[in-house]
């Protein structure tokens, strides 16, 4: 007999252990359809469909590459493949013990800390590498196959210069009097809380409100940095997105599907049942979250801080946001997507790595502690 | 082999310690129900060890508690010598088991199976698993899905996945569970393969005849604790020896029987007399028996002596059987 060396008690996993892992959860038919489908599979169904139609009938179809299609889709491939990413983790989180394996692997001797560790860059890369291809599909459609980009931006009737930096637009905005209360007053971009040039105004093509210079410039002294905000918007709309936006969206998602993996792992092993963790996580992500980011509930609004969601909606790029504008909070992504005030950078930095390592240490403590 | 010499400390090679399992005052609790009492085990290197007990006698909770799969609620456990959970990993590294049925990932193959537990195992356990699919003869069939196995072969799978380790120890937990007659003569001549090469064998089994067959020591368990542990030779001693008699006349038969007070129970039916004599009986008080109906005038047509069985033995010393029958 020549017996092995003991396993290593670290708590590291190997990369054997890493690739057989991978092996395991890449073998689960039903459960890759599903990941395919939400992560890629919805991208290539419109983006296809709107490259064949566009080809054969260019008059009646547009290009298949516009600004909504790619908000549309990166969109989809946050809410869903958040969705998608913690079902994976649950399963992940689950399935040596629902197949009865686990005793198995806890029998080598191996740390079950180093078991559970295995599962992240195992499920990651799955979850990432598939994201990583729809979104780069998506990126590309979007910057190749789009419609030849305008000259200017029409804001509410208003033909706006493009690409200005906000000190060139305040520069332009005060050159021309009147035209920024007709521009960004209303219409599809709202500032909030209401300036001087009030509501009511459709800020379509009829005369601009009659609002004195002096209000202009005051309230553009006080409310540029809104304005900015509202014009970036209504540039995203009309202008393919330029790479740097596309990064910072395909950052965020690889943020938000690595936290749903992270979070349905832990709860998966928590709770020891895919089922219950996947529906924990669907309401998480398509009830409570929208709920808690979108409602100030009184005397509860640090409580609503807490969840991952209000922290990663506030970190959510511009284009996805919805062009909704409330102040404070960060400008490094400029996302400010939140109906409650935003919390300060460090808060949300806070929140979100919080439940990373809250969410994988609980679920290595449940592996080490459950009985197998 | 005899009971001294199975249950002396016998030589080895590079574990470490002097016996393969030991045990001392191990105890597992759940809520109130104790299902591993107070248990003293001493398992011999290098033989075949039954841990026979009836369902629900606490035969797999003492390996899950060995193996680290539960926690111990009190007692010293050691594996190897090396104690455990302490040296936990240093142990394992010797040990293959199986505990409970066998069971895999489904969706994955044979092999893909084993290609997990080799690289939990470490360096070194890969490149055991053609060697060790060969050797319980699944090399065929190592890439199909472990669906499409019947269950003799997810028991063979399953000490393929032992075998990962080359371990020293072995601890099968019921591995005769769902085998055919056929499935089941196999595995024993596995065991007692692993056996002749040096290995220690430990399984838990309910099946009395089998472990009779396979095993060379066993520990008896009721509720939770170690009532005998032994070698079956030795505790198959200590039964009382029956002796069948057919003869002509078994009441009167039955009547001198009783008279001479060599028996401690005597039955007789419609062809002759059921003799149980006390255990340790000499063959001598058989002839005796013998003796006494021919110079009485009765005609002995045969006699014959029951063959002990730990069958027996285990129907006398368990409290479950006995307060079921």
């Amino acid at each position: 007999m020549t017996t092995l060396a003991p396993p290593p008690a670290s708590f590291l996993p190997t990369w054997p252990m890493i690739t057989t892992k991978l092996l395991e959860m890449r073998k689960r038919r039903g459960l890759m359809v599903v990941v395919l489908l939400f992560t890629i599979g919805v991208a290539i169904l419109v983006l296809g469909l709107r490259l064949l139609l566009h080809a054969v009938d260019p008059n009646s179809f547009g290009p298949a590459g516009t600004p909504t299609v790619f908000v549309g889709l990166a969109t989809e491939m946050g809410t869903f493949g958040f969705i998608v990413a913690a079902t994976l983790g649950a399963t992940a989180g689950t399935t040596d013990l629902a197949d009865g394996v686990f005793r198995n692997l806890v029998i080598t001797g191996r740390s079950r800390a180093a078991l559970y560790l295995a599962r992240i860059p195992a499920g990651l890369s799955i979850v990432l590498s598939l994201l990583a291809v729809g979104f780069t599909m998506l990126c590309l459609v979007t910057s190749f196959a789009s419609a030849p980009q305008p000259s200017a931006l029409n804001v509410n009737g208003v033909n706006v210069p493009l690409n200005m930096s906000e000190a060139q637009l305040e520069t332009w905005l005060l050159d021309h009097p009147g035209l920024a209360a007709q521009a960004f007053s209303n219409g599809s971009v709202t500032i909030q809380p209401a300036g001087p040039f009030g509501g009511g105004q459709t800020g379509q093509t009829g005369s601009p409100p009659s609002v004195s210079p002096a209000a202009e410039s005051a309230f553009l002294r006080a409310h540029m940095s809104e304005v900015y905000t509202a014009y970036t918007f209504a540039e995203s709309q009309e202008l393919e997105p330029p790479i740097n936006e596309m990064v910072k969206i395909g950052l965020w998602l690889v943020l938000e599907l690595s936290i749903g993996f992270v979070v349905g792992l832990g709860f998966g092993s928590l709770v020891g049942q895919r089922t219950i963790a996947t529906i924990v996580m669907i309401i998480l992500e398509l009830v409570v979250t929208p709920i808690f980011a979108g409602v100030v509930i009184p005397y509860f609004i640090n409580g609503q801080r807490l969840l991952v969601g209000v922290a990663m909606d506030q970190l959510r790029p511009i284009l996805l946001s919805g062009g909704q504008v409330h102040g404070g909070g960060s400008r490094a992504f400029g996302g400010r997507a939140l109906g409650i005030p935003p919390m300060p950078t460090w808060g949300m930095i806070s929140v979100i790595v919080g439940w990373i390592v809250l969410w994988t240490a609980v679920g290595a403590w449940r592996m080490v502690t459950r009985d197998a | 082999m005899t009971a001294t010499e199975l249950l002396s400390p016998r030589p080895h090679g590079d574990g470490d310690g002097d016996w393969a399992v030991e045990t001392h005052g191990l105890t597992k609790r759940f809520g109130n129900v104790v299902a591993v009492d107070n248990v003293e085990l001493l398992v011999p290197r290098g033989c075949a060890f039954g841990y026979l007990g009836p369902n629900g006698a606490g035969k797999t909770t003492l390996i899950r508690t060995l193996l680290g799969l539960t926690k111990a609620d009190g007692g010293s456990m050691s594996l190897l010598g090396m104690p455990v959970p302490s040296q936990r990993g240093r142990a394992l590294a010797r040990v293959g088991a199986i505990v409970d049925e066998p069971r895999f990932h489904k969706h994955l193959t044979g092999r893909e199976n084993l290609q997990i537990l080799a690289a939990a195992r470490g360096a070194g356990a890969r490149e055991r698993i053609a060697p060790a699919l060969q050797r319980v003869g699944l090399t065929e069939r190592a890439d199909s899905k472990v669906a499409t196995y019947s269950m003799g072969m997810r028991q063979r799978l399953g000490v393929a996945s032992c075998l990962l380790a080359d371990p020293e120890l072995l601890i099968l937990d019921e591995p005769m569970n769902g085998l055919d007659p056929a499935g089941m003569h196999e595995m024993r001549g596995m065991i007692q393969s692993f056996v002749a090469e040096g290995r220690t064998v430990v399984l838990s089994s309910h099946l009395l005849d089998e472990v009779e067959r396979t095993c060379d020591a066993v520990a008896i368990v009721d509720r939770g604790k170690v009532i005998r542990q032994g070698s079956i030779a030795e505790l198959v001693r200590g039964v009382d020896l029956v002796v069948r008699v057919e003869c002509s006349d078994p009441p009167t038969a039955q009547r001198l029987v009783e008279e001479a007070g060599i028996a401690t129970n005597v039955s007789s039916g419609e062809l002759g007399l059921t003799v149980t004599l006390p255990a340790g009986s000499e063959r001598e008080l058989v002839a005796e028996v013998n003796r006494r109906l021919v110079t009485a005038g009765i005609s002995v047509y045969s006699l014959q002596e029951v063959r002990n069985t730990l069958e027996n033995w285990f129907l006398s010393v368990t409290s479950r059987f006995g307060e079921g029958s």
